[in-house]
């Protein structure tokens, strides 16, 4: 223990004062003689490895009466395995100043390492146990459920994630982008141990597993610790796919009521998949309208002109079987049907009159840069080495990125801006005590 | 400066040394509204300009205000450096400050205040927990973002003293980390911060003492909560204030305590007695004045408050009794080493923690030695970190519930 600690106080020194010499991202594909695939970006600018993984399936496919398996499980991976309880397994993480997690989105299963490189054959030794022998004891399933529904009773109360929630239920009426990934609280006292197990074996396989690592670590050294780690899972046929979706036809507004001073509104349209041809004018024609940081229309026109809201963006939001183009802010019970008629005019003008040639070379110069922007940590790289992998991205990606947004036209982004702003399909949501705004029918 | 080459970029961050805790009652807000206005223009840059130019050129900034300092950061590529700093001298000593933008602008501060306090329970009780701690109308007792009814008077003029009295070159801190040299960063900053006049400084004072009358008792009961909560807040020696010597056990001590679920509150209360969701404990030290050693519990379903705040009551009691093994103290440190190399690894994470240091009066030596610091922290200081903080007259409790009958 003094060891460590010694070593620790050594490394953190070291660190700060290293004068390193990495440079652009080079991607190496590894293919492990197991037959594990993953990328690295070898970094020896920081003394550890971070590792970011994912397995096809998420709580989309969450069973009928079991919602919130998925995220339950997940949780429980890094709660004990093999001989070591949750406190035992929690205790070895530490010792090695290691982290192992996992989560679920709605389409994949989630997972992280990140440890000390000198660590690292105990970091991936505890994400072998966790993948490979969970234990999920009793007590630990009471704990996490218990924590899970008392998350969702509090986030019922919080009007941001009241508001999330709710355009989640409205955009996706009927289909299962509509469940909470946490469940619901009566589904989660269901589940059982043997469920939870269920859930475990039908989703950690090793098709459909991506995986990134970055950090201080040869090509061989990966190559041996990824077959012992993911090696023995077995292979097996991820979920189906949720269903296509049919996005809402008509327009409508959703208010919900919460006693608070500020209403929070979301506002969301059919968006733009990864993979269409217009991905790239999508997101020039998003950092215009609402993307990016204080230049776009909607932070000019709601914040800066009239002092409406705190925040006034939007964003692209992207799913396996749909994608959203989400306007976001928040205002005073009495002014947020101003906001709100200023976001819609927004919407207008961009369809109408779309954008000038100025915004679009904004727009294209904060894109290429934007990227870079990102990369200040070695998780934050495995993140983005693991969500290429997962849009279906070539390693090389990197370097065609710009040439790609550089060949948007401003013609592209105006009919681009046709093709989504329309007024027939918006679903607004709305939580606080709006003054002016009411609920549209079902 | 902090190398990096690890990505093509680079992060500047200025740091003033006044913060929401040099206002005065009747004038609250000013820093934060200041913080605001400070994207609004200067001679030379018009209104909003900063960070359209910072944008289009491929870079993000933004700026934070906090009791002690108030910061200005960009992240950019690194032969956008110079430009950042050019604008970011500029707004250092040539702000223009007009009622046309001063009016839209009252709203957003006003707007932000909403989304963050008023909208929040937690967050309403945490600005009482404030006042009743550090007394009424004195630092750290008012909200960071003032009171609304202070807001809603500041003008031009207030803002303008302000800005006068605090922002100049002496009385800030410039941090440059990423893919550049420190010789370039010294290069540039000559020129572009070099030419302005450093001026005489106001001393900034803290007082020695929290509220004269206590320990006290916050409680809300509010419809917009769903789940409770019971909190403690201890008064607090920090670097800079009170009996410093303690500073290192007690991060230490909050670490052992409840950081983490392999914490002595979270074993004893959520997986031992299961009469919590969860447990936690924190210590902030980097503070110009006293600070506070907090630590809280989300009950699980059915625990009573009372039983609660005397489980707590009784664990705290046993380690004054029993004191702390060496091996947990040693595991604690470990963490703590640990997490201070992870944050490392961000671009974003070290200017932070430079700039919250130098900021109340720290030094780089200082950070140099923080682990062998934290390293020799002994079982027996920790123990008596915990006799000197653990004071019965120097607390508050704050309870958080649903409304009675709302569930």
């Amino acid at each position: 223990m003094r060891q460590l600690l010694r070593f620790l106080a050594a490394l953190v020194v070291a660190v700060s004062g290293l004068p390193v010499a990495a440079g652009a991202v080079d991607i190496k594909t590894i293919s492990t003689p197991l037959g594990i695939k993953a990328w690295l970006v070898q970094d020896k600018s920081a003394p550890a490895v971070s590792l970011s993984f994912s397995f096809a399936g998420g709580t989309a496919s969450d069973p009928d009466g079991q919602l919130g398996v998925t995220t339950l499980m997940a949780t429980l991976l890094s709660d004990g395995a093999g001989t070591l309880t949750s406190q035992a397994f929690r205790q070895r993480q530490e010792d090695a100043a290691a982290s192992v997690g996992f989560s679920a989105s709605l389409d994949r299963l989630g997972g992280s390492l990140r440890v000390l490189s000198a660590n690292r054959e105990e970091g991936f030794e505890l994400l072998r146990l966790a993948l490979t022998q969970p234990r999920f004891d009793s007590d630990m399933i009471d704990q996490r459920r218990a924590q899970t529904i008392a998350a969702i009773n509090q986030a019922s109360q919080r009007p941001a994630s009241v508001a999330a929630r709710t355009l989640m239920e409205t955009e996706f009426a009927g289909h299962p982008y509509a469940n909470d990934p946490d469940g619901t609280p009566d589904d989660l006292r269901k589940l059982t141990q043997q469920t939870l197990k269920q859930r475990a074996a039908a989703l950690l396989i090793r098709n459909g597993l991506v995986i990134a690592a970055v950090g201080d670590i040869e090509e061989a050294d990966l190559a041996r610790l990824l077959d012992r780690t993911f090696g023995t899972l077995p292979t097996g046929t991820p979920p189906a796919l949720p269903p296509e979706w049919n996005p809402p036809t008509k327009a409508r507004t959703v208010v919900v009521e919460r006693p608070v001073p500020q209403s929070t509104a979301l506002l969301a349209l059919p968006g733009v998949a990864r993979d269409d041809p217009d991905w790239y004018a999508a997101l020039i024609m998003n950092h215009v309208l609402g993307g990016g940081g204080q230049q776009s229309r909607l932070f000019t026109e709601v914040r800066e002109k009239r002092g409406l809201a705190y925040g006034a963006s939007s964003s692209l939001r992207v799913y396996k079987r749909a994608a959203l183009l989400v306007m976001s802010t928040a205002s005073a019970n009495e002014r947020v049907a101003e906001a709100l008629r200023v976001v819609k005019a927004e919407l207008a003008r961009l369809r109408v009159d779309g954008p000038t040639e100025q915004e679009i070379a904004d727009a294209k110069t904060y894109l290429a840069g934007a990227l870079a922007l990102s990369l200040d940590s070695s998780g934050a790289i495995a993140g983005l080495l693991h969500s290429m992998q997962v849009d279906g991205l070539a390693p090389d990606h990197l370097t065609k990125r710009a040439a790609l947004i550089a060949a948007v036209k401003i013609d592209d982004v105006r009919r681009l801006a046709r093709r989504l702003l329309r007024d027939e399909a918006l679903t607004t949501v709305v939580v606080g005590k709006p003054v002016g705004i009411a609920s549209d029918p079902l | 400066m902090l190398p990096s080459s690890r990505a093509p970029i680079v992060n500047q961050l200025v740091v003033y040394k006044v913060g929401s805790a040099d206002e005065v009652y009747g004038k609250t807000g000013i820093a934060h509204f200041l913080e605001h206005m400070m994207f609004k223009g200067t001679g030379t840059v018009g209104p909003t300009e900063f960070s359209r130019t910072v944008s289009k050129n491929g870079g993000r900034d933004n700026a934070y205000t906090s009791f002690d300092t108030t910061g200005y950061y960009q992240t950019v590529a690194p032969d956008r450096l110079e430009m950042v700093m050019r604008m970011e001298a500029v707004r250092m000593a040539n702000l223009r400050l007009t009622e046309k933008e001063l009016i839209p602008e009252r709203q957003v501060v006003l707007e932000e205040r909403r989304m963050r306090i008023d909208n929040s329970p937690a967050a309403l009780l945490g600005e009482a927990v404030q006042e009743q701690l550090y007394g009424r109308h004195k630092p750290y007792g008012m909200p960071i973002s003032g009171y609304v009814d202070d807001v809603k008077k500041l003008n031009i003029h207030d803002l303008a003293a302000f800005y006068a009295k605090w922002y100049m070159p002496n009385n800030a801190i410039l941090i440059v980390a990423g893919d550049t040299t420190a010789d370039q960063v010294r290069k540039l900053a000559e020129k572009h911060y070099g030419p302005i006049a450093a001026r005489k400084v106001d001393p900034r004072r803290r007082p020695g003492e929290g509220a004269s009358d206590l320990p006290q008792r916050v409680t809300r009961a509010d419809a917009r909560v769903a789940e409770p909560r019971w909190s403690r807040y201890y008064l607090a020696p920090s670097y800079h204030k009170g009996e410093s010597q303690y500073a290192y056990a007690l991060q230490v001590l909050a670490r052992l305590l409840g950081g983490g679920e392999t914490s002595r509150l979270w074993k004893a209360l959520v997986v031992e007695r299961k009469v919590a969701l969860s447990a936690w404990a924190s210590y902030s030290p980097s503070s110009l004045g006293l600070t506070s050693f907090d630590l809280g519990v989300h009950p699980a379903s059915g625990t009573p408050m009372v039983e609660v705040e005397s489980a707590v009551g009784g664990l705290l009691g046993k380690l004054l009794d029993d004191g702390v093994t060496a091996e947990e103290v040693e595991r604690a440190q470990n963490q703590l080493l640990a997490a201070a190399i992870y944050s490392q690894d961000s671009l974003q994470s070290g200017p932070r923690i430079y700039g919250g240091a130098l900021g109340v009066g720290g030094t780089v030596a200082d950070i140099d030695a923080w682990p062998q610091r934290i390293g020799a922290v002994t079982p027996a200081a920790v123990v008596a970190a915990a006799r000197h903080v653990w004071r019965a007259d120097g607390l508050v409790t704050s309870v958080l519930t649903p409304q009675e009958g709302m569930r």
